[in-house]
């Protein structure tokens, strides 16, 4: 079962900037990438903004499929920045690594 | 794929042991000015970040990887971490081929030759010349990039340098937007092709042009290697996926997963060969990564070392 951490958004803040909540779930990330397949980068960003914490760390491999190509960002209808999401998400499961 | 998680830290604890991502001493990577007679000082200092260097020693140990990856073997990755950083990074240097290492100095050789050429004032010092860390920043690996660069940053405003001349898009992407915002200390950063200033001329040759990411995208300065090739009369032809929009190479792939890399490479190499021209790379992970699927493929540098 998943849970959803009402503070994720809060705790994400030392590690990537505020912009998941500007996305409004178009697709456009996950249509133009050209690395990942399978809803990504959305899916990811779907789960900051209902703060699935656990489901970014169990689906962690996925972020490092990323290669920070920027077109995700360039293209954002909604200047979400999904590629320093991602970045963001990275440095927050490399920090989680070392805590644990 | 490999587990992100070894790649990281095999690679973090290279840097913070030899601030070589490969583990390699300097020395045995940075040989390419002892036969180019360049000046210690001048009104900019060249910057190389290595990334030219590394070429050779990526493309081998991307040969291991591919042959592991996915196989039991993989899972062994996770005790490198535990081996000495130069121990590693010597055997890598030991197998990589002279031939390789040598010729992957020659844009390095090409670049220094074409800032002479337009009479830019610049200096070369290997013991300023340091990787920019920028490999942790794409990893996630935020506090060792930032450890990392202090360090770099430090030296260079220690030794009194304010104007710098950069060769490749990560190196340049690091010096000028990440160092200023993670570091405290700025400077001022050029990608030597916009330095480059030669006689007009009349050459009648096409090309397609790859552009890198951050070159295209993060730094917007993919039309001015397109001003330099048409001052000699080399035209580009153009492709749907160029400038801003270009596509990536999957160079940056090659440690997590050789797969994913090769399968995004070779969607690239086909749209870049289908005009039939010969390519153009300005980035020397691109260059390494498209070069292996047995596409003619050339560094700027080179082109414009033949023609000027």
């Amino acid at each position: 079962m998943s849970t959803i951490n009402l503070d994720f958004a809060e705790e994400l803040k030392e590690y990537s900037g505020d912009t998941a909540l500007e996305c409004f779930n178009c697709g456009t990330c996950a249509a133009i990438c050209p690395l990942v397949h399978d809803n990504f980068p959305r899916r990811m960003i779907r789960y900051v903004q209902v703060g699935a914490r656990e489901k970014i760390l169990e689906n962690s491999d996925e972020l490092w499929r990323c290669l920070h190509c920027g077109l995700c960002t360039h293209t954002c209808p909604r200047e979400a920045d999904p590629g320093e999401i991602i970045l963001g998400l990275k440095r927050f499961v490399v920090a989680n690594w070392r805590r644990s | 794929m490999f587990n992100p998680r070894d790649i990281i830290e095999t690679l973090a604890n290279n840097v913070r042991q030899t601030t070589s991502p490969f583990g390699i001493p300097k020395f045995m990577v940075n040989k390419w000015h002892k036969d180019v007679n360049l000046p210690e000082e001048g009104e900019y200092m060249l910057i190389t970040g290595l990334m030219y260097q590394f070429t050779p020693f990526i493309e081998k140990s991307t040969q291991y990887l591919e042959k592991y990856e996915g196989t039991k073997m993989a899972s062994l990755l996770k005790y490198a971490k535990y081996m000495p950083g130069y121990l590693s990074g010597i055997g890598l240097a030991m197998m990589t081929s002279g031939k390789e290492k040598k010729n992957a100095g020659q844009a390095l050789k090409d670049i220094a030759f074409l800032l002479k050429k337009s009479k830019v004032d610049f200096g070369y010092r290997p013991d300023l010349d340091n990787y920019s860390g920028i490999l942790l920043y794409d990893m996630g690996d935020q506090k060792g990039f930032v450890a990392h660069a202090k360090k770099v940053a430090k030296k260079l405003k220690d030794a009194g340098v304010k104007k710098i001349i950069t060769v490749d898009p990560h190196t340049a992407y690091a010096i000028k937007e990440l160092f200023p915002k993670y570091t405290g200390i700025s400077f001022e950063v050029k990608s030597y092709f916009e330095l480059l200033d030669f006689e007009s001329k009349d050459l009648g040759l096409e090309v397609t042009i790859h552009d890198p990411c951050f070159f295209g995208r993060y730094l917007k300065l993919s039309d001015i290697p397109r001003k330099v090739l048409g001052n000699l009369g080399i035209t580009e032809f153009k492709i749907r996926n160029q400038g801003e929009f270009t596509s990536c190479c999957g160079g940056p792939a090659e440690s997590i997963s050789p797969s994913l890399s090769n399968e995004i490479m070779e969607k690239r190499v086909e749209e870049l060969k289908e005009p039939g021209k010969p390519i153009i790379a300005y980035c020397p992970i691109c260059l390494g990564n498209l070069k292996k699927s047995g596409a003619k493929v050339e560094d700027l540098s080179t082109i414009l070392a033949r023609h000027i």
